[in-house]
Order: structure tokens, then sequence, then C-alpha cells
């Protein structure tokens, strides 16, 4: 891999409150209007996942709206981080949308837990820096879910 | 369902938050141990600057286990640095568990970082998942003597 320069940590934190907002959005149309705009805004969820794991970063939407629009108005970061744990982070968000997407096609309420699921991950680690996967990814290794 | 569907929303907007500040006002509290196990330092096979890691620290020892994705343990290891560059008779080991499964299995590590605070003979004497307060972890250094 050759993403081994240290970023802005606000970066995908950044990244993380704008997928936050869609998936809230997910549940609320789920739970008032219909279940298939949730799934739309999966759909789409699902894209910006694979983006930021299967492209480069720096041409993620995300990362240019950050680069663009917040960076030059926010002091210099006190530290930069390694990419890997934001880019796991990534994975673990395209499986829960991956997840979401194909109940969409047999099993609706899927939807719905997907979206909650994705909600919880980007909310805290937008609000609270907290790293869902990340702190997992130990016991994920653990239990053979996951191999590194 | 078990709450009016308008309230759903609101509601794991709360759950959320919840989570939120009980992560940040009682993780990283830790525990004291009490069975207590000596740790053997040739089977950790810890490594600082290329070299093994033969001695514990004079009073006592931090050592960190941490994992490639994990994205605070570089700031905890810089915060124990800067405890250890304070207290000359403190140590600071971190490990890497990511290919020491064996490791996270022996001493039942699920998160990183998790950080054993161990006394001069290298026995574990409180244990810290997360984010340690590095209030708190001072409080117990200070009981093992260190200054």
């Amino acid at each position: 891999m050759t993403e081994l320069k240290r970023i802005d940590p606000r970066g995908p934190r950044f990244g993380a409150a704008i997928t936050s907002v869609f998936a809230i959005l997910a549940l609320n149309f789920s739970l008032t209007t219909s279940w298939f705009y949730a799934w739309v805004i999966l759909w789409v969820l699902l894209a910006l996942f694979a983006w930021s794991v299967f492209l480069p970063s720096a041409s993620h939407p995300y990362n240019i709206i950050f680069r663009k629009l917040i960076r030059p108005r926010l002091s210099e970061p006190k530290e930069l981080e390694d990419p890997r744990p934001p880019h796991f982070a990534q994975k673990v968000g395209l499986s829960f949308a991956v997840f979401g997407v194909v109940s969409g096609f047999v099993f609706p309420p899927g939807v719905q837990l997907a979206a909650i699921f994705i909600f919880l991950a980007s909310f805290l680690n937008a609000f609270f820096g907290l790293c869902l996967g990340c702190q997992m990814y130990l016991g994920l290794k653990r239990l053979g879910i996951i191999r590194g | 369902m078990i709450l009016p569907a308008e309230w759903i929303t609101p509601g794991l907007v709360l759950l959320a938050l919840a989570l939120g500040l009980a992560y940040r006002f009682l993780g990283g509290r830790g525990h004291r141990v009490r069975k207590s196990e000596a740790i053997d330092l040739k089977k950790l096979g810890a490594t600082r600057d290329g070299l093994p890691v033969k001695v514990f620290g004079k009073k006592a020892t931090l050592l960190q286990f941490s994992a490639e994705y994990c994205a605070i343990c570089p700031g905890v290891s810089r915060a124990f640095g800067k405890l250890e560059y304070r207290y000359g008779n403190l140590k600071h080991i971190e490990v890497d568990i990511t290919n020491r499964l064996d490791l996270a299995a022996h001493f039942n590590i699920n998160q990183t970082p998790t950080t054993f605070l161990l006394n001069e003979k290298g026995e574990i004497v409180f244990r810290v998942s997360g984010a340690p307060k590095l209030d708190l972890l001072t409080k117990e250094l200070e009981k093992l003597g260190v200054k």
C-alpha cells in the first residue's frame, strides 16, 4: 500500500459526521415514509464506503470537501495519524452497507438495522473520536471473523 | 414496536449521545487486579529500539498492548513516554499484539490499547482498557512508589 502518508485525524471524523447524517435520514425515512428511500440512501453510503476502501482517498468527495472548505478554516492539527485505522473503519462501514443493500432485496427490516449500526458507529466516531471497528479489531480477529 | 415510530430516531440519537458520554467519562478508568500474575519478559518478547526488553522499571512498569488498526494507541504511547520521562523509576513497554494472538488469548485482551501496570517484581496490579485517564493512572503509579 502506498497510503502510509500520515493524515489529519479530523478528516475521517468530518466524513463520519456526514455519514451519520445520511444514516439517520435513512432510518427516519424508513420509519415515516418508506423503507425504499432508506434503501436508496444505503446504496449511496455503499458507494461512498466502497470509494474510500478501493479508490485513492484523495479522490473521495468527503476528502475533497474537507480539503477545500474545512481544513483551511481550522488551525494546524495537533498531531497526524496513521491512515490504516480509519481505512479499516471504512471497511467495517462497507460491510454494514453491503448487509443493508442486500437486505433490501430479501429482508427490508435489515435495511433499518444497517442504518442504525452505521449511524451509531459514525456518530461515535465523529463526535467522540471513538472508532468502534478499531476497538473491536482485536476481538474480531480472535474470534476468527477477520484474518489479518 | 415498543416505541411509537416517531420516537425511534430521536431515541437513537439520545442513545448514541449516552454511549459517547459513557465512553468519555467512564472509559479508561481501569481496575485493580486481584489474582496477580508476574510477566515473563522472555515470553512477552517485547523490544525497544530494536533490542529485547530484559528488565522491568525500578518501581513500576507500564505494559501497553497495541495493534495495527488502533487509532488511539500512538497517542497513548506518547503520553506514557512523557510519564516515563517525568518519573525516572518508571518504564514503558509497548507490545504490538496484532500477530500475537497467543498473548491476547492468555491475558484475555479484546481491545487495544490495553495497559497493565506492573509492580517492581513485574506482577500485574492494575489494568486499563482503552485510553487511560492519566490522573487516575498517576495515582496508581504513586501507590507503587513512583516519584
